[in-house]
């Protein structure tokens, strides 16, 4: 089949806003396992209760103007709290535990919200429609693009950008890059490390509670979802390499673009394409594509 | 010490509870269904609707004198896990007949449990065709689901009545039953009408979330419609993200999957395009006749909704064919019900029914329509709508 | 001959005569809890024994599954033949996997196991040809001389025994010696001139040739094989079960398989909410019996007889 540059084009900005996607979840996955060293099984399940609980809010809110908008932030913000109850109370009891324990923690953490999700919200497909702004499409070279997408495009790399400018120029940024080096010496300066643990663990579950929240007007909220985001989630975070922001990013748009462009080529092994991908970065390059060969 | 022992007292009462209960006289039907994960939005009516038939049975004094009694088992989305539920009810709770499954795959994977060990089966929700077709049809295996042999031909049948559309592309769950339906649907529609064409096919991975890349490929090789298998939960998904492009208000759109069924046109709400043509196994509004609207009366009852389901006449029928069989057989015995379960014919949710004896596979057909936005209800409804006959449709 | 040696023996001879009673049930789940109690000791070699956490582990109990059923269904082997090559293709795979694997340590191990299991999932999802796709292969039958439930389950009870027993073998030999001292401490070993990387990849060896026989084991047992044999939730289990019975015995995960099965089939029963019930069964053990139900009752036999 022959294809106009326009559709091309367009098939390149749906990657581009998948990547977006992928990105914001991918992201608190790897900067919660930069600096805690634990590897979050549980993440896809905050994704989950962020779509979720912004579908909660919408029905609470939908009298008021903007409603989609106080949702997704009540949402976000009520299941990053979630977050770092969980960090305070269970999670931090394993740190001195082997990995293997933290590991199956957080799974056990997957199975628990998922049933506590179908306790509250059933098995039913919820849906929230898009605010009233951002409904409809544009032209873009003669074609019509959701606006939606274009939102989601913009916002991907600006909160790529602020995140990149939190962790370089405030004093918190700072210790958070340093706990991942190295958090003994941190601790021995008289940082409080138990807390920082707390805030990236709450910022981590955050990303992936707005992934969820902004996720929602596009797809159905239903049961499952959690272990089918984990996956991509992952796959990006070893690309990019495990801690490594900028690689998660990179990652992300690598893993969104050619998934889409491969539905142009060859629209059966799209899927395929990412694992090869996955394993040519691993046999090359074990530690991701930005991430650091250095062996804790 | 003390832990010690409680733990051993605990351990020896599990292990008196699991002994099998001596002495029942209950003709036990297990049930496995999908009912957690997406696809469980379909799989609970279904058992709810088995269960409303137990209850009936149960009511009037059950079969030959013996109770029914109904185990409803979670096997999620994989065939894997319905093999697994499956052999666990056979061999622990002795099961008398097995009922249910939702995916194709879990049909396929529940029907080589049956062959194997010998136990009736009747898949209430499966369609992939090859279940009750050689090499893959036996003796043990029966079906009063629809196939997706006569859903895809349905589809033709609608399709082709529209002049206009010339250039098809189709879009399916790339897993057996999305090519199963459309490999009915492109040969009985050219078969209609010899001058359309298949100028576009896309196969999303079952589960897919981004349907976006699909749609735009699938626009830009311009059709004037698109057959699509995608059900429930997916088809939602697609519709949200194809709406804002003005996707359905340009291209005509043929929907196999029961996107015509209510939890999907509530599941979409404002998403859910008017105007496309669907299917679904039951509507509470139609037809108007005194057994359909029993039928509504004691759905509403049961469930205390009002409106009920679609999909509670699919475990109800399942469960109507093998209590009948086990009725006129005059006993449980597998192969005396199998011999009357060949040919039965039923009153079933969608009236008379019956099971073709020459392929184990009901002659059962599906309401199609087109989706309307109408002012009785807040979600759109098929209207109009007809049930379109399997019989004339099958080999 | 040791206490524990006349204990081992009681219990085989129990399990042995099972099939007596006449309880399909007990066949049933006893088979079923063999072959995920061979596929949780050979995890453990790698966990318990090297210290390498596989999350990835359900590759070669699916490698195992497909490689029999294709061998011989498609190859049309002969049952011995295939069930041999059965266990080298697991073997097989693990070398091919490991090679890369074994450069990393802790968490980076466990993150590249678990992706190379998701590759060989994807592989065996997308060949549609060759594997059957989502509907997977079916009509695995038995061999003719294990034509029946009782025979498989003395035919799985031999297998498992032989292969525990060899597994016992390897763990008490040089070798294992070797292989706890790495998991103890990998710098200091290889400091006293031991290559951990080829001890370790031998190790995955290993733990993959016995993965595979168990998954193969499976493949006849269920009659019918899937892609999801291969999926992450799979390794997520038999690691829960080598935790549950306690990773740091040798029989520890059989007992943890043991009891993880027959709890799901009960609890199922009576609700559907059991990854709830086994995600806090998990919190539990992780915060309260961090040694397993084995680790448990040693440690109880300890304090009731102190002077031992």
């Amino acid at each position: 089949m022959n294809f106009d540059f326009s559709f091309v084009a367009i098939q390149f900005l749906y990657g581009l806003t998948n990547a977006m996607f992928i990105f914001l979840i991918a992201s608190g996955l790897s900067i919660i396992f930069g600096v805690l060293g634990v590897l979050n099984f549980a993440h896809g399940s905050l994704y989950m209760l962020g779509a979720y609980t912004t579908y909660q809010c919408v029905s609470f809110f939908v009298d008021s103007p903007g409603y989609f908008w106080w949702a997704v932030i009540v949402a976000s913000v009520t299941v990053a709290l979630l977050g770092g109850i969980i960090e305070r109370l269970l999670l931090r009891r394993l740190y001195q535990h082997e990995q293997i324990n933290q590991l199956l923690f957080t799974y056990a953490l997957v199975l628990i919200l998922s049933d506590v999700a179908r306790f509250i919200w059933g098995v039913d497909q919820l849906s929230v429609s898009r605010p009233a702004v951002l409904k409809g499409a544009v032209e873009i070279f003669g074609q019509y693009f959701p606006k939606y997408n274009i939102f989601i495009i913009f916002l991907g790399p600006s909160i790529a950008f602020l995140f990149w400018f939190f962790m370089l120029r405030t004093r918190s940024g700072r210790m958070i890059r340093a706990a991942a080096l190295d958090r003994e010496t941190l601790g021995s300066l008289g940082v409080n490390v138990d807390r920082l643990f707390t805030v990236v663990f709450v910022i981590g579950s955050w990303l992936a509670a707005l992934g969820g929240a902004l996720v929602s007007p596009v797809v159905t909220i239903r049961p499952g979802m959690d272990v089918e985001i984990i996956i991509n989630a992952f796959i990006v975070v070893v690309i990019g390499g495990l801690g490594s922001f900028w690689g998660t990013f990179l990652a992300a748009l690598m893993v969104g673009t050619v998934y889409s462009m491969g539905i142009l080529v060859f629209p059966r092994l799209s899927m395929i394409f990412i694992y090869v991908i996955m394993v040519l970065v691993l046999i090359i390059r074990p530690w991701g594509l930005l991430g650091r060969p250095l062996q804790r | 010490m003390k832990r010690l022992l409680v733990i051993t007292t605990i351990c020896m009462v599990m292990v008196a509870f699991s002994l099998p209960a001596m002495g029942a006289k209950d003709i036990v039907v297990g049930f496995p269904m999908y009912l957690s994960g997406g696809g469980a939005v379909f799989g609970k009516p279904s058992a709810e609707g088995a269960k409303m038939l137990v209850k009936e049975v149960n009511d009037s004094g059950g079969v030959l004198g013996r109770k029914i009694k109904l185990l409803v088992r979670d096997c999620k989305n994989s065939p894997d896990e319905a093999t697994r539920v499956a052999k666990e009810m056979i061999n622990k709770n002795n099961i008398d007949f097995l009922v249910g499954g939702l995916t194709s795959s879990q049909g396929l994977a529940l029907s080589e449990v049956a062959k194997q060990e010998q136990i009736l089966y009747i898949a209430p929700i499966s369609k992939v065709a090859g279940m009750t077709e050689p090499p893959r049809l036996h003796k043990y295996v029966f079906r009063s689901a629809a196939n997706s042999k006569t859903e895809g031909r349905s589809g033709a049948v609608l399709a082709a009545k529209n002049k206009k559309w010339k250039r098809w592309a189709t879009i399916g769950p790339d897993y057996s039953y999305g090519h199963s339906v459309t490999a009915a649907f492109i040969p009985w529609l050219k078969k209609l009408r010899p001058d359309v064409e298949i100028v576009h096919q896309a196969w999303p991975k079952l589960g897919e979330s981004d349907y976006m890349p699909f749609i735009n490929v699938v626009m830009a090789s311009k059709p004037d419609a698109v057959f699509g298998s995608l059900w429930g939960g997916h088809f939602i998904n697609f519709a949200k993200q194809a709406s804002p492009l003005g996707f359905f208000k340009k291209i005509g759109f043929v929907s196999a999957g029961e996107a015509g069924c209510l939890e999907a046109v509530k599941g979409a709400g404002d998403d859910m395009p008017a105007g496309i043509i669907s299917n679904t196994y039951d509507t509470f509004y139609y037809p108007d006749t005194p057994w359909h609207k029993a039928w509504v009366k004691q759905c509403q009852a049961f469930t205390g909704e009002k409106y009920p389901s679609s999909w509670l006449g699919t475990g109800y029928d399942a469960m109507k064919f093998l209590t009948e069989a086990i009725k006129k057989a005059g006993t449980t015995d597998t192969d005396a019900v199998i011999k009357a379960l060949e040919g039965l014919t039923i009153n079933s949710s969608v009236g008379k029914l019956k099971m073709r004896a020459k392929d184990h596979q009901a002659a059962r057909g599906q309401y199609w329509g087109t989706l309307t936005k109408v002012p009785e209800y807040p979600f759109l409804i098929l209207k109009p709508v007809e049930y379109i006959d399997a019989e004339k449709l099958m080999e | 001959m040791s206490r524990q040696n006349w204990v081992l023996i009681a219990v085989l001879v129990l399990l042995a005569l099972v099939p007596l009673t006449g309880s399909r049930y007990y066949v049933f789940l006893l088979t079923d809890v063999l072959i995920f109690g061979l596929f949780a000791v050979s995890l453990n070699l790698l966990l318990g024994y090297t210290g390498l956490v596989s999350f990835g582990q359900a590759a070669y109990f699916g490698i195992g599954a497909y490689a029999y059923a294709l061998l011989i269904k498609k190859a049309g082997l002969t049952f011995g033949v295939a069930f041999a090559l059965t266990g080298l293709s697991g073997a097989a795979a693990a070398l091919i996997i490991g090679f890369f694997c074994v450069r990393l340590t802790k968490i980076y191990f466990a993150m590249l196991t678990l992706a190379f299991s998701q590759i060989v999932w994807a592989i065996i999802f997308k060949w549609n040809s060759l594997t059957g796709g989502d509907t997977g292969i079916y009509g695995i039958d038995f061999p003719e001389f294990i034509g029946s439930k009782t025979k498989f389950y003395y035919f799985t009870l031999i297998v498992v025994v032989v292969s525990v027993f060899l597994l016992r073998r390897i763990v008490n030999s040089p070798f294992g010696r070797i292989l706890t001292t790495i998991r103890d401490n990998p710098e200091r070993t290889e400091s006293i001139g031991i290559n951990v990387k080829l001890f370790q990849l031998l190790a995955f060896i290993v733990s993959g040739f016995f993965s595979a026989i168990s998954g193969g084991l499976f493949a006849i047992f269920n009659h019918s094989i899937f892609p999801d044999f291969c999926y992450w939730p799979i390794s997520a289990e038999v690691l829960i079960m080598t935790l549950l019975g306690g990773m740091y015995s040798f029989f520890g995960p059989m007992v943890g398989a043991g009891v993880l099965l027959y709890l799901r089939l009960e609890v199922t029963s009576y609700t559907q909410y059991w990854p709830f019930i086994l995600g806090s069964i998990l919190v539990l053990l992780l915060f309260f019996f961090p040694g397993g139900i084995v680790g448990f009752f040693q440690d109880q036999i300890k304090k009731w007889r102190p002077s031992k």
